[in-house]
């Protein structure tokens, strides 16, 4: 499932005013940097209870995402190149290490527009115009689909709201807010 | 009809029914095909092998052979790649493989979690085990707290609130696989990217039909792709190229030789009918050979099989020494003249084999008695049926023999102390510098480049060969587990302390029950304070903390069997040897633990002192341990053989007195000869070249015996000729062989029958004044 907060910030830098997958994908290279706020919101169906947490991130192209949660606990992830790189050479490393390494690939490819890493694992319809549009995302995979039953995103300019949705009837839902293209990366 | 022509036609009779029997039995014992035996090991004599060691060598080395591992280096990586897939999976109408693996979502087709969910409380990594104990787990609540909000998780917040199992399985992936566009890749240390397919076969890697589909696929890749590079790794690749090898080899050297035989044969005879009698023999000695190899032994090794066929060279001596006697002598041709020489050139390579058989291998044992039967039957066919047929004699032949006689007699004759001296100084160089090789490349028929790549693939992909283990035995599974972790531990130890190796650890994916407990009770401290702090602080309902609770009150025992079903463990598998059977009877549990970059001499032998240091862990070294089979096996043919020479030489001087010199010197000069030239030429002697020395052995023997007693007959010259020019086309031509074994036995037979050809004329006795005849003329009988 962390797969999807990759495929979230893969999106949120895409300026979401074509209505072609072929568009959208040229257009995702554009943006060179945004920031925002968003809201988390995780509903747990077995205990029927929510787990809300907000922050802000940072995403400049190429160089780094940053992902800070306020509350109700603070910590930030930072995901760079280097990570990357990093992600195959370092056989001994922690098991912690190695996930956030092989994270930080797989978001750095969906942030340099590598969409065709995404049809690998969806199928993607898009629907609406451009100010308000909805792409809905189907796992291929039968062993995905098992665990993972939709993903969808919203928007108009930008990404304003992704849900996701497990098998096991939990969800989970951020919506973003005050989203600015960062100073100096829009044309 | 006079007495002896009756016992000779009853005899003969008798012998047909042997015969008969033999196929009889024959058909009987290959109605399921031929049982054979490649095993090496299978040389040995019992007590020598260590049945367990088998089945430890026999698990690592086959777990992946219906399996092969691509490696693609190219500028587009993704489109190449998927291009390469798509070839790979259309091969054959989509029958050559049943599955492959190149997406990075080829991996995570199962969920691990699904299986090893309930043994989770007693999984720990030690990181986890050490924050525990260190502050109860009050310092894992932070990350617990930020992996339930953090966008990309999976909280679990009642079945595992601390994530425990996700740690864990990310500490047993040790791959160095990664995923990278969605592609499975691997670099190298220069950084170099490539990506990684894997391929399940849907036949054995032997299957002609499955090698020539996934050649064909990949040419056509390559044709396509011209900057790719590929690497391979995997059996059908090596089977493939023996089979190419095999097959060009057959078409060049073994079709060659048996034009160039037939030719000659038929230049001297003349009659396809007497060729086909030449060949009786060799039919006989097979059929005697072979049922009565198989109704003692039960199987023959391949070996056997490989030596056996080089009968033909000595088989066939006795038919061509009849042939020639009987084209020469025409109507005044006598069996009992011959049989003399005959029966003595039968005694001496009887002799020289049946040595072998007092050798303790079991192994030569077989080859002993396959060669021994075989030239028995082939000596008994040629003696009792070749002079009842009915063949056609053709004038030429006589002519020939008596022109190859007066060419190639020398003018002067050796004196013995020449030769005794220049057979001082081959032995003086021969003792000087002669070295041995035993290595496993003799037995392996593929290129040093492919076995190269193989290294360089398993290499990359952090994969050990399964030539260096460990061998731990224990009466129960706790036992086991407790010793494997331990010898992990030390092993650990031994790298913190400049011992750079790797290896893979059943005992560090099923911890020993032990440990497991000791999880158990750490999980429990950290379901106390820190899971109520958690559940507080994340918001969570208070009721979590008793549903989270309540999972620890039952949690079964991860055990062996459990671990090796799941999706994670299957790569265990080759590792667990289960229930085996001890001397004594009782019966124990039996594991391996297999050890990577073991490079130096100086590092096996530590590792070797840490085996011997416990009880019921012994170290293997495959490679090394089948080197000194292989030794041994050459060590015993040298002293068998040396010794039934020496009891021939004694034996042949009580007959020929003086002149015994010249019966022996064909035979042992060759021997010597072809020493020396590899002791000069800084070839290793092995133990192929030194079969190859024993056929040498059997024709010069036979040489030298029938030059001694028929001296002075063109035919027996021409027969000599004959049976050393046969040879050296049948078997002298495998040195051009790019097999080890057959390049080496065909080296020896090369050198060693030449010289064999080349000494007789020397050393047999002084010619006769050749009168001048018309051509035709038969020879002057003694």
């Amino acid at each position: 499932m962390r797969l999807f907060v990759l495929l979230m910030l893969g999106l949120l830098s895409s300026p979401a005013l074509a209505f072609d997958l072929a568009d959208l994908q040229h257009r995702l290279g554009d943006t060179q940097g945004l920031s925002g706020r968003f809201v988390q919101t995780r509903h747990l169906a077995d205990l029927d209870t929510d787990l809300e947490s907000r922050g802000h991130f940072t995403y400049q192209r190429g160089k780094r995402v940053v992902w800070a949660l306020e509350q109700p606990v603070e910590d930030r992830q930072v995901f760079t190149p280097a990570d990357a790189r990093a992600a195959d050479d370092a056989p001994g490393d922690t098991g912690d290490d190695r996930r956030r390494r092989q994270i930080a690939a797989l978001l750095l490819n969906l942030l340099d527009g590598d969409w065709q890493a995404l049809e690998r694992r969806f199928s993607l319809t898009l629907s609406g115009d451009a100010t308000a549009w909805q792409v809905a995302l189907a796992p291929r995979q039968a062993a995905l689909r098992e665990r993972l039953a939709e993903v969808t995103l919203a928007g108009g300019r930008y990404v304003e709201r992704l849900r996701l949705e497990t098998a096991d009837g939990d969800t989970l839902t951020v919506r973003f807010s005050d989203l600015q293209p960062l100073a100096g990366s829009d044309p | 009809m006079t007495r002896p022509a009756a016992l000779g036609k009853h005899l003969a009779r008798l012998w047909g029914l042997v015969l008969l029997a033999g196929v009889v039995s024959l058909a009987w014992q290959l109605r399921d095909g031929l049982p054979s035996d490649t095993r090496l090991t299978a040389l040995l004599p019992q007590d020598r092998q260590n049945p367990l060691l088998e089945r430890a060598d026999a698990r690592l080395g086959r777990a992946f052979e219906d399996r092969f591992v691509l490696l693609l280096d190219a500028p587009a990586l993704p489109r190449a790649t998927a291009d390469l897939a798509e070839r790979l999976s259309a091969a054959d109408g989509g029958r050559l493989l049943t599955r492959l693996d190149w997406r990075d979502v080829d991996f995570a087709d199962s969920d691990p979690a699904a299986v090893l969910g309930p043994y989770r409380y007693r999984l720990l990594t030690p990181s986890l085990r050490q924050a525990i104990e260190q502050d109860g787990g009050t310092s894992l609540v932070q990350p617990a707290l930020a992996r339930l909000f953090s966008p990309g998780g999976d909280p679990e917040p009642v079945a595992d609130p601390f994530g425990l199992l996700d740690r864990w399985l990310a500490q047993q992936d040790d791959s160095p696989v990664s995923s990278w566009q969605g592609l499975l890749t691997v670099r190298d240390r220069d950084g170099t990217r490539r990506s990684l397919l894997i391929g399940r076969l849907a036949d054995t890697p032997y299957a002609p039909s499955a090698q020539q589909a996934l050649t064909r696929a990949l040419r056509a890749f390559e044709a396509a792709h011209p900057d790719a590079r590929l690497l391979h790794s995997g059996l059908i690749f090596h089977a493939a190229g023996g089979a190419r090898q095999a097959r060009h080899e057959i078409t060049t050297i073994g079709l060659g030789a048996f034009l160039a035989l037939i030719v000659i044969l038929l230049a001297v005879f003349r009659s396809p009918r007497t060729l086909l009698a030449l060949l009786l023999p060799l039919a006989g000695g097979l059929l005697v050979a072979t049922p009565l190899t198989l109704a003692l032994f039960g199987r023959l090794h391949l070996l056997t099989l490989a030596f056996g066929a080089s009968l033909i060279g000595v088989a066939i001596d006795y038919a061509l020494h009849l042939q020639c006697e009987r084209a020469v002598q025409g109507r005044r041709f006598h069996l009992r003249p011959l049989l003399p020489g005959l029966a003595l050139g039968l005694v001496s390579s009887l002799a020289a084999y049946l040595a072998l058989a007092l050798a303790p291998m079991p192994g030569l044992r077989q080859m002993a008695l396959f060669a021994a039967a075989g030239l028995a039957g082939a000596w008994l066919t040629g003696v009792l049926w070749l002079p009842r047929l009915a063949l056609p004699v053709h004038p030429a032949t006589a002519r020939i023999a008596a022109r190859w006689w007066s060419l190639t007699t020398p003018r002067r004759t050796l004196a013995p102390g020449w030769l005794a001296v220049a057979a001082l100084i081959l032995l003086g160089v021969t003792a000087g510098r002669l070295t041995a090789d035993d290595s496993l490349r003799l037995l392996n028929p593929s290129s040093s480049a492919r076995l190269a790549e193989e290294r360089r693939v398993q290499s990359l992909l952090g994969r050990d060969t399964g030539s260096r283990y460990f061998l731990v035995t224990a009466d129960d599974e706790p036992a086991l587990l407790e010793r494997l972790a331990e010898l992990g531990q030390r092993l650990d130890t031994a790298s913190a302390d400049g011992l750079t190796i790797g290896y893979r650890n059943l005992a560090d994916h099923v911890p020993p029950p032990r440990i497991q407990d000791a999880n158990l009770a750490a999980v429990r401290r950290l379901y106390g304070e820190p899971l109520a702090t958690l559940v507080e602080r994340a918001g969570l309902p208070g009721s979590v903390i008793a549903k989270a609770r309540a999972t620890l009150d039952s949690v079964p025992r991860l055990d062996v069997a459990t671990w090796l079903d799941a999706p994670a463990g299957t790569a265990d598998r080759r590792l667990w040897l289960g229930p085996v059977t001890a001397d004594d009877g009782t019966t124990r549990l039996a594991a391996t633990l297999v050890l990577n970059g073991v490079d130096s001499a100086a590092e096996g032998r530590r590792l070797a002192a840490l085996a011997d240091a416990r009880p019921d862990v012994c170290y293997v070294d495959r490679v090394a341990r089948l080197s000194r089979l292989l030794g041994e096996l050459r060590r015993h043919v040298s002293l068998w053989v040396g010794l039934a020479l020496a009891l021939l030489t004694a034996g042949l001087v009580l007959r020929y007195r003086r002149q015994a010199w010249r019966v022996v010197t064909p035979a042992l000069g060759a021997l010597l000869g072809t020493l020396a030239v590899y002791a000069v030429a800084g070839v290793p002697l092995n133990v192929f070249s030194q079969l190859g020395m024993l056929l040498v052995l059997g024709i010069g023997l036979d040489a030298g015996i029938f030059s001694a007693e028929h001296a002075r007959r063109p035919a027996t010259w021409l027969a000599v000729s004959l049976s050393t020019l046969t040879s050296v086309l049948a078997f002298g031509l495998l040195a051009f062989s790019a097999t080890p074994a057959l390049h080496y036995l065909g080296l020896t037979c090369l050198i060693g029958l030449t010289l064999v050809g080349l000494l007789v004329p020397w050393v047999r006795p002084a010619p006769p004044r050749i009168k001048e005849r018309p051509h035709g003329e038969p020879c002057p009988a003694r």
